[in-house]
């Protein structure tokens, strides 16, 4: 029964902050171009909006994708610890959560294939790609974090950093990690799957109302895994409101970085990460391994 | 209880009734086959540890004996689960195909009776005997299929000759030196054997018929060309389960011949040997996972992503701690079990449409559902992506080298991962979504007799991803007879010094999110069902919606940073055309057609006589 208060907890966390801070991003965005922007709330009234219109389907595929993507990404959120609302104590295996991730990426990757319009293939294919550069250095930098403490379990790692934060300990480590972060959550100059004006946003060509909503959904609960993750490995021991605050901080200079910057092309993606990145995780991991840890 | 011998005799027997029974009537000779298969299935699995049976005697001193042990028998019920269901997948697949029905069902029997002497046989030489009658087998089934496939079939053999006969040495090197064969008999004496080269010697010379077998990396490029054009039901048993022969034969160089206590260690506990072969693993995940990333064609595809699964198993087996060991077997099984639904869905595919190549298909989802949803279970396996079984192993694996601190391995392990994700989609996108061809308008989903074993395997997938109790059981055991400290799981909750994670709460919390999203699905309005071709094109006009369909060259963008990559098959292309023109050359000196040639040789040799005065 507590599971469960804590599952719809975390759920529900995902949904509100996620939503506001999306927004407020948004606001950031305009304010940066001397715009005025949308108010704060605007996602809640898009995701709302969408939900509640008539849209087009393309098949059962392009529903069951849909279905697939959100549920996978509500799965993984559940075992993402947010400070200390753990809702499977114990069992937030962190390689778990990073391919409990891919369920959804794939149910997306396919309902959207399903559509059957050739932008959301090249998007998807984009998008695949920019996985394999940006997940090596992610992993190998983690791995190197999980090494020194000795457990995968994502809340231990969190409440081993009583002493300092993994970021100050490895910081190298962290620097890999926050780059990656930006080609999870395709922010510039990582945007390249969905490139608006080249491909017509790539894999949500055909998406439209109740879709559309469903997945902007999964968008904000992906948003909350990613840098959650990032906050509790690296930023020290949290509550629920500080990890909060950790969690807004990093999303809010994720949002300044990517409005100043242009868009890298696909193979300029993989080949910037499988080298400053990738080289500088198997710097920190050899650092590691010697035991150069501060 | 039934005796392994009197069950290799029925097969061998078998072989030739099925052979007359398919002349007569090829189906009943196929459901002959799957019978026979089954029953073996049943037998095996009745088996009891320990038991043993005297064959025969061929070299002085040495017994052949069958010895059921727990590896054995493990890897024996694997290969009989892919083998009878392929078999009742053929009962459907053989009214088109092959060219030689009866021949084919004859050899599959004599195949499955060599692989069921290698999972017992109790030394060194009965495991090559049997050995070789799997590969004969085998290799005579391979030219069956498409135009390539006799070319195909000669590499097949030479490079499992290779193998076979560096292993043949060492094992008449063992018998020389010792005078015994038996597993327990030569772990004994090498545990006393002073000469370090002696023992990196015997277990490089056994492990390279593995490495031949299971496409390890030099001896990889067999498969493409193999897997890709064997008879397609047939490739799921080459995928399936003889590359699985390779592996066993890697475990048994491995662990029977305990490698960690007879040489000493190089690194946190893995000696070099290990340390060498999982090297070969590292090299054969890199090739398999970016050539298949590049391949148009389906079949070769996952022929070189067995390279790559070849690659993570003997990653595994070679790391040789508890969990790694484990990783190692379990990934034994859901290679298997993956690779042979894949290849399945894909016979089906052929079946209908008759071609393997991506972009000429496009769109089969709509006419072949139950198909399609083999192959995506297969690959979500295949990936290692929860809640199917793949995830399990990899997940293992890449615990074990965590602890052990290897970081290069791992990384290699992580591309190799997240590279499935971008190969296996590549024939999920480009044959089964997106634009129908239009000359695939009449395309039907196969007969239920087809749909009944690719769904068993599916089930059985997710069914082990959910509870792996019966496959970890096994690996309990097997570690335990062979002195490895065995893994811990208590229900469904598998424990590593790392952590922990519980299959099922992942599986639970899969589908409560599955029901949320559902229910948010439900309460909302209904979308309108429109066309596959009604869709936003930027404005145009598009006359040809076959061309609107993007599977030609999916990843170009990234096969473009290797597109001049070295490559081993070109190598070995070098040297087989070398060697061509060198037997050339002795053709020409030596049987040349014409009379003054022979004259000339006769009178040659006449003079050296003379001249050496015999």
């Amino acid at each position: 029964m507590m599971t469960i208060i804590r599952v719809a907890a975390v759920l529900l966390t995902g949904f509100f902050v996620g939503l506001t801070l999306e927004g407020v991003s948004r606001k950031i965005i305009a304010r940066i171009q001397r715009r005025y922007g949308p108010p704060w709330y605007q996602n809640f009234i898009d995701v709302f909006k969408a939900l509640s219109k008539n849209g087009i389907t393309h098949g059962w595929i392009f529903d069951f994708g849909i279905l697939m993507a959100l549920g996978g990404v509500i799965a993984t959120l559940a075992f993402v610890p947010l400070g200390d609302l753990v809702a499977f104590p114990g069992l937030d295996n962190l390689f778990i959560i990073v391919y409990l991730f891919a369920v959804g990426a794939l149910g997306m990757a396919m309902g959207m294939v399903g559509s059957g319009n050739p932008n959301s293939s090249i998007g998807v294919a984009r998008a695949l790609t920019q996985m394999l550069g940006y997940e090596i250095p992610y992993m190998i930098s983690v791995s190197a974090v999980m090494y020194y403490y000795k457990t995968a379990s994502v809340s231990e790692l969190m409440l081993s950093q009583q002493d300092s934060w993994t970021l100050l300990k490895m910081p190298l480590g962290g620097i890999v990690a926050f780059i990656s972060l930006l080609g999870m959550l395709g922010k510039k100059p990582f945007d390249t799957p969905i490139a608006p004006a080249e491909i017509a946003s790539g894999p949500m060509v055909e998406l439209s109302a109740k879709y559309m909503g469903l997945l902007m959904l999964m968008h904000t609960f992906s948003i909350f895994v990613e840098i959650g993750l990032f906050v509790d490995i690296f930023l020290g021991i949290s509550n629920y409101w500080t990890f909060l605050i950790k969690f807004t901080v990093i999303w809010i200079l994720a949002t300044l970085i990517s409005s100043v910057l242009p868009r890298f092309r696909i193979e300029q993606v993989v080949k910037f990460y499988w080298k400053v990145p990738l080289g500088l995780a198997f710097l920190q991991a050899l650092f590691v391994l010697l035991g150069w840890v501060f | 209880m039934i005796p392994i011998s009197y069950l290799v005799l029925v097969f061998l027997f078998g072989s030739v009734v099925s052979y007359l029974i398919t002349k007569a009537n090829r189906i009943v000779g196929a459901i002959f086959n799957f019978l026979l298969t089954f029953y073996a299935l049943f037998v095996l699995w009745n088996l009891e540890i320990g038991h043993t049976e005297k064959l025969f005697s061929i070299l002085e001193g040495v017994e052949n004996t069958f010895k059921v042990s727990s590896l054995g028998k493990y890897f024996s019920i694997i290969s009989l689960i892919v083998i009878s269901l392929v078999s009742f997948f053929i009962i459907e697949w053989i009214r088109k195909k092959p060219s030689r029905p009866a021949a084919f069902n004859a050899f599959v029997l004599i195949m499955s009776a060599g692989i069921i002497g290698v999972f017992f046989s109790n030394d060194l030489l009965t495991l090559y005997i049997f050995w070789e009658i799997a590969v004969l087998g085998s290799f005579l089934i391979v030219p069956m299929g498409k135009e390539d496939s006799k070319k195909a079939a000669v590499i097949y053999v030479v490079t499992s000759a290779i193998g076979s006969y560096m292993y043949l040495f060492a094992t008449f090197s063992i018998y020389n030196k010792y005078g015994i064969l038996e597993f327990d008999q030569v772990s004994r004496f090498l545990l006393n054997e002073p000469s370090n080269l002696f023992k990196w010697f015997i277990i490089l010379f056994i492990a390279s018929a593995g490495i031949a077998k299971s496409g390890i990396f030099p001896l990889h490029t067999w498969l493409r060309i193999t897997h890709g054009n064997a008879p397609d039901a047939f490739s799921a048993i080459l995928s399936g389960q003889l590359v699985k022969m390779g592996s066993y034969v890697l475990a048994i160089s491995l662990s029977v011949f305990p490698s960690t206590k007879l040489l000493a260690s190089f690194y946190s506990g893995v000696p070099l040997l290990n340390y060498i072969l999982i090297w070969l693993g590292n090299i054969s995940i890199i090739i398999g996972t970016f050539m298949a990333i590049r391949q148009n064609d389906m079949k070769q595809l996952i022929a070189y992503s067995s390279v790559a699964n070849g690659g993570y198993i003997l990653v595994g087996l070679g790391v040789m701690n508890s969990i790694g060991y484990a990783g190692g077997l379990f990934h034994v099984f859901n290679h298997a079990i993956a690779a042979a639904m894949i290849f399945l869905s894909f016979a089906a595919v052929v079946y209908r449409t008759g071609t393997t190549k991506i972009d000429e298909m496009g769109g089969l989802i709509w006419k072949m559902p139950w198909t399609f949803v083999t192959y995506l279970v297969g690959i979500i396996s295949l990936a290692g992506i929860p809640p199917t079984s793949g995830f399990i192993s990899k997940w293992m694996i890449f615990n074990a080298l965590l602890t052990k601190g290897m970081f290069v391995t791992l990384t290699i392990t992580f591309i190799g991962s997240v590279g499935s994700f971008l190969y296996v989609f590549r024939p999920l996108a480009g044959v089964f979504l997106g634009q129908l061809k239009k000359k695939h308008y009449e395309v039907k989903e196969v007969s239920p007799v087809m749909l009944i074993p690719m769904l068993v395997l599916t089930l059985l997938t997710l069914f082990i991803g959910v509870y792996p109790k019966p496959v970890l059981d096994f690996i309990v055991s097997i570690e335990n007879s062979l002195g490895i400290k065995p893994i811990e799981y208590s229900g469904t909750i598998i424990k590593t010094s790392l952590g922990q994670w519980d299959t099922l709460t992942v599986f639970t919390m899969f589908a409560v999110g599955f029901i949320i999203a559902l229910v948010l699905y439900i309460i909302f309005p209904r979308g309108k069902k429109v066309e596959l071709t009604d869709q936003y094109t930027g404005g145009e006009y598009l006359f040809n919606y076959d061309l609107y369909h993007y599977a030609t060259g999916f990843y170009r963008f990234l096969e473009r940073l290797y597109d001049k990559h070295p490559s081993f098959e070109k190598l070995y292309g070098m040297l087989v055309s070398f060697f061509k023109s060198m037997g050339e050359i002795i053709n020409e000196l030596f049987y040349k057609v014409s009379p003054s040639g022979y004259v000339f040789w006769i009178s040659i040799v006449i003079l050296i006589l003379f001249w050496v005065r015999w």
